[in-house]
């Protein structure tokens, strides 16, 4: 990993970090410098809101009648078929 | 294995078992469990309901029909998902190459993202960033990314899989889901930022 020095390399491993992919001492750094830096710590706290709304925005609502075609197309065509 | 995960994972692995006893009703229980998450995804791949539709009958009919290849290595909805990403990719080879071609193609500017990180978009309450306006908004910015970035936001960030289970699905190695996910995610925050500053200053 790059030495983290600058805004930009630490900006550069912001997704890492919110994945939990930096070693312990990569972590304090990271921590450190957000609490002293303000530009990077609003490009983290977007971040993270963007991650944590992107889960919420996207509806995994099926219309029903394309649930009921799925079922109606599978009783059809796995009728047919043994599992193989 | 985390408890919960480790409980749905057997779960759905009795469930397997059962089906390939023959209990048909226990592969519609499979289904139903599934079909919102996969007419998710593959919406947001081909970007056409039609299409996502059909797709989503060919993968659980694949699925039905593969069922024994499953060994449970992996759990089953990475299993389904990884069938429906090779679905939706042979689609668009065939019909839209050009969305495979160009996929590297992303517009994001990682090395000033402080031009765009705007506290408008991060002080906002969630109430207006979920709101039916603000969900729109995410939609779009993530509709608006090329297929390989599009497909893994939404595998991990909207369908919560590990990074080593979106490395599964879509084959690709971790480094290079990590480093699809840093500017899929960017790209999406930048978007977001834009947003809610013009949306300051018109109001």
């Amino acid at each position: 990993m790059t030495e983290l020095r600058t805004c930009k390399d630490f900006c550069k491993y912001l997704s890492d970090y919110l994945d939990g992919q930096m070693s312990a001492d990569q972590r304090r750094l990271i921590e450190e410098h957000l609490r002293k830096c303000a530009p990077c710590e609003l490009v983290f706290r977007s971040l993270k809101l963007t991650v944590d709304i992107c889960c919420r925005a996207v509806s995994d609502e099926i219309p029903e009648d394309v649930a009921s075609r799925l079922r109606a197309f599978l009783r059809e065509h796995c009728g047919k078929d043994e599992v193989t | 294995m985390r408890p919960e995960y480790e409980k749905r994972h057997n779960g759905d692995r009795q469930t397997v078992t059962r089906v390939l006893e023959g209990d048909f009703t226990a592969f519609e229980t499979l289904v139903e469990k599934y079909q919102g998450r996969l007419f998710r995804h593959l919406r947001k791949m081909v970007g056409d309901n039609q299409q996502a539709e059909d797709l989503l009958q060919e993968t659980f009919l694949s699925a039905y029909r593969g069922l024994k290849g499953f060994t449970g290595n992996s759990s089953l909805s990475t299993w389904l998902f990884k069938i429906a990403t090779n679905n939706a990719l042979m689609f668009l080879r065939k019909h839209r190459p050009e969305l495979i071609e160009y996929a590297d193609e992303i517009k994001v500017d990682l090395d000033y993202p402080f031009l765009t990180a705007s506290p408008e978009f991060a002080d906002s309450p969630l109430e207006i960033l979920l709101s039916r306006e603000g969900r729109e908004q995410i939609e779009q910015a993530i509709e608006a990314l090329p297929l390989i970035y599009r497909t893994v936001i939404v595998l991990r960030d909207v369908e919560g899989f590990s990074l080593q289970e979106v490395s599964e699905i879509t084959d690709a190695s971790i480094t290079a889901v990590k480093s699809r996910l840093h500017r899929a995610r960017s790209a999406v925050r930048e978007a977001l930022a834009s947003y809610y500053m013009e949306k300051d200053l018109s109001s």
